[in-house]
């Protein structure tokens, strides 16, 4: 692999989502509503409206909570004797997940959407595919240029929203209350591995069709919804110890590699020309 | 005992076809180290197709190619190593600079000499706007930066698709004069695909005349002219008045006012006519007509239809 054209081709790509402000605004306001603006007003709306909640609304959570007590929650379960505190602890704990996989999965389908049919539309393809770089290195360049900024969003808005949350939970529980330690291997192994598999399902369309609005209607149509699915689902692990979490994770790393060696042997330059170039 | 070196580039019964439909049919060159040749003719007689063949982007479905020893379907990246091409378009990002571009592309091609890109924005004019975004570039400077971007590896053979198109007079002397050097300093092989004939002219030291998808004539200007215009022209300003259409059995027409064009089977016959012409009227002028690409692609493009 030619690692200095891997990370010339995941540079440019990411110059160019910098570059330019209608780019990359969107790409950090929307993380930061449900990253940040959603969670914290999730626990301001159960510190100062929870104690009145009538119980009958809460009764449900409070009980699959009772009988889950495994983990971390059977620990700092029974220590809980507020009802806002319960229900802060809860939400934050456990019904956020599923937005710390939107992120990646939104920003990676963007970027991954455009690697090659971008390219293709700018009519600068022609001239990447004449330069000497083999195609794994080409294809490389391209993923890492949707994984870098997926993961960084998503690792920077998790970090706001544990110290936002932290913050306007502090007076009901004195101590730092989110994340669990399950959320490490779901932050650093499962969220990657899941966003590395919405790029490589992207990049390969990409590849395939002939426009950047192709290639984002069959990712945001056909693989985000499934992954959105299959993740949302993945995320329910989260209640059981780390170590699920991890080997859930590694499970999604396989299939990425898996899915990975389709992929290149699908790939070619005389097919990319022939689908591609005008 | 003399050894023919064998050719840099050897095409031999190629053929390609997009969907069912043939753009090369039994395409066979060859172009010796050092050479300079032009690929001429029309929209869609393959000049293109060619190039990305011999560049193994694409593969033939029939027919061997080799590019400085190598077969461009299995070696490919050591033939794109040594090939620098400039595509019709240029392809150049637009929200880069001109010297990011170039640094771009000096990170694909492993170059490893730190002022290299610098030397060809000077080089090329460009040196002023290297740090404006290519967007915002003029046609003709996208042009020259993108022949900048094709020599940054020192390539040793240029594969150039219309060169000079949207280049004002000086950006169209500075290119070819620049491709003139790099041949005569490095020896760079040089394949120019162009439509502008009088350009190519300038610098080409042969010609292949593409047409249906195959090399239907090639040489220099001097072996084309000689098979495709077998006689020599000379235009001579002269008080003579012709009576009818020849002069002492000589062919001659008048072209202009006090202008006659005498056609002579070759130039030594020349001497003859003047030293005659000279005794019998004043002679102000004399000049051989030279033979330009322009009128021999059209007299081969008439052969060929012709022929079909």
């Amino acid at each position: 692999m030619n690692r200095r054209a891997v990370w010339a081709i995941a540079r440019k790509d990411i110059q160019s989502i910098t570059g330019n402000l209608q780019v990359w605004l969107p790409m950090l306001i929307v993380p930061l509503l449900l990253g940040v603006g959603l969670p914290l007003g999730l626990v301001l709306g159960f510190r100062f409206g929870g104690q009145s909640l009538w119980t009958g609304n809460t009764q449900v959570i409070l009980e699959w909570a009772d009988k889950l007590a495994v983990g971390e929650l059977g620990t700092v379960w029974p220590t809980l004797t507020r009802l806002d505190q319960k229900l802060i602890y809860l939400s934050a704990n456990y019904l956020l997940a599923p937005l710390f996989l939107i992120i990646p999965l939104m920003t990676a389908s963007v970027i991954s959407a455009d690697s090659f049919a971008g390219e293709k539309e700018r009519g600068t393809l022609e001239t990447l595919l004449f330069a000497p770089v083999d195609m794994w290195s080409l294809f490389a360049g391209k993923v890492l240029a949707a994984f870098v900024p997926a993961v960084v969003v998503s690792l920077v808005t998790f970090l706001l929203c544990a110290l936002s949350v932290n913050l306007a939970a502090w007076p009901l529980f004195h101590r730092i209350m989110f994340p669990q330690v399950n959320w490490l291997p779901l932050m650093l192994l499962v969220i990657p591995a899941v966003s590395l598999l919405a790029i490589l399902a992207n990049v390969f369309i990409s590849a395939r069709v002939a426009t950047f609005q192709a290639a984002y209607q069959l990712g945001g149509t056909v693989v985000l919804p499934i992954l959105l699915l299959v993740a949302g689902q993945v995320t329910g692990v989260l209640v059981l110890s780390a170590m699920v979490v991890t080997v859930v994770g590694l499970v999604v790393a396989a299939i990425d590699v898996l899915l990975l060696r389709q992929v290149l042997r699908h790939l070619n330059r005389n097919q990319l020309f022939a689908s591609q170039v005008r | 005992m003399h050894v023919k070196r064998k050719p840099f580039i050897e095409v031999n019964h190629v053929s390609k076809k997009f969907s069912e439909r043939p753009v090369l049919r039994d395409l066979s060159f060859s172009i010796d180290r050092g050479e300079i040749v032009g690929l001429i003719g029309p929209n869609g007689s393959g000049k293109t197709t060619t190039v990305r063949l011999l560049n193994g982007v694409i593969s033939p479905d029939a027919g061997d190619i080799s590019v400085g020893g190598y077969d461009p379907r299995i070696d490919g990246e050591a033939v794109r190593r040594m090939s620098g091409v400039l595509t019709e378009s240029a392809g150049l990002y637009p929200h880069l600079t001109g010297r990011q571009n170039l640094r771009f592309f000096a990170d694909l091609y492993g170059v490893d000499e730190p002022d290299r890109a610098d030397a060809l924005l000077a080089e090329f004019g460009l040196a002023e706007v290297a740090d404006r975004k290519v967007g915002t570039y003029s046609t003709g400077m996208k042009k020259r930066l993108g022949i900048a971007k094709a020599l940054l590896h020192r390539p040793a053979v240029l594969f150039l698709d219309e060169p000079t198109n949207g280049l004002d007079p000086e950006g169209i002397r500075m290119v070819l004069d620049y491709i003139r050097q790099l041949n005569e300093r490095d020896g760079t092989t040089v394949l120019i695909c162009s439509h502008l004939l009088q350009q190519l002219q300038r610098v080409c030291h042969r010609y292949l005349f593409l047409h249906g998808g195959k090399v239907v004539e090639q040489g220099s200007l001097a072996e084309l002219e000689a098979r495709h215009f077998p006689g020599v022209t000379l235009e001579v300003e002269t008080d003579l008045v012709l009576s009818d259409g020849q002069y002492h059995g000589i062919p001659a027409r008048q072209v202009g006012p006090g202008r006659i064009a005498f056609t002579l089977p070759d130039r030594s016959h020349i001497p003859r006519l003047l030293r005659r012409l000279t005794q019998e009227a004043a002679v102000y002028r004399a000049v051989p007509v030279e033979c330009d690409l322009e009128t021999l692609y059209f007299r081969i493009k008439e052969g060929t239809a012709a022929d079909e």
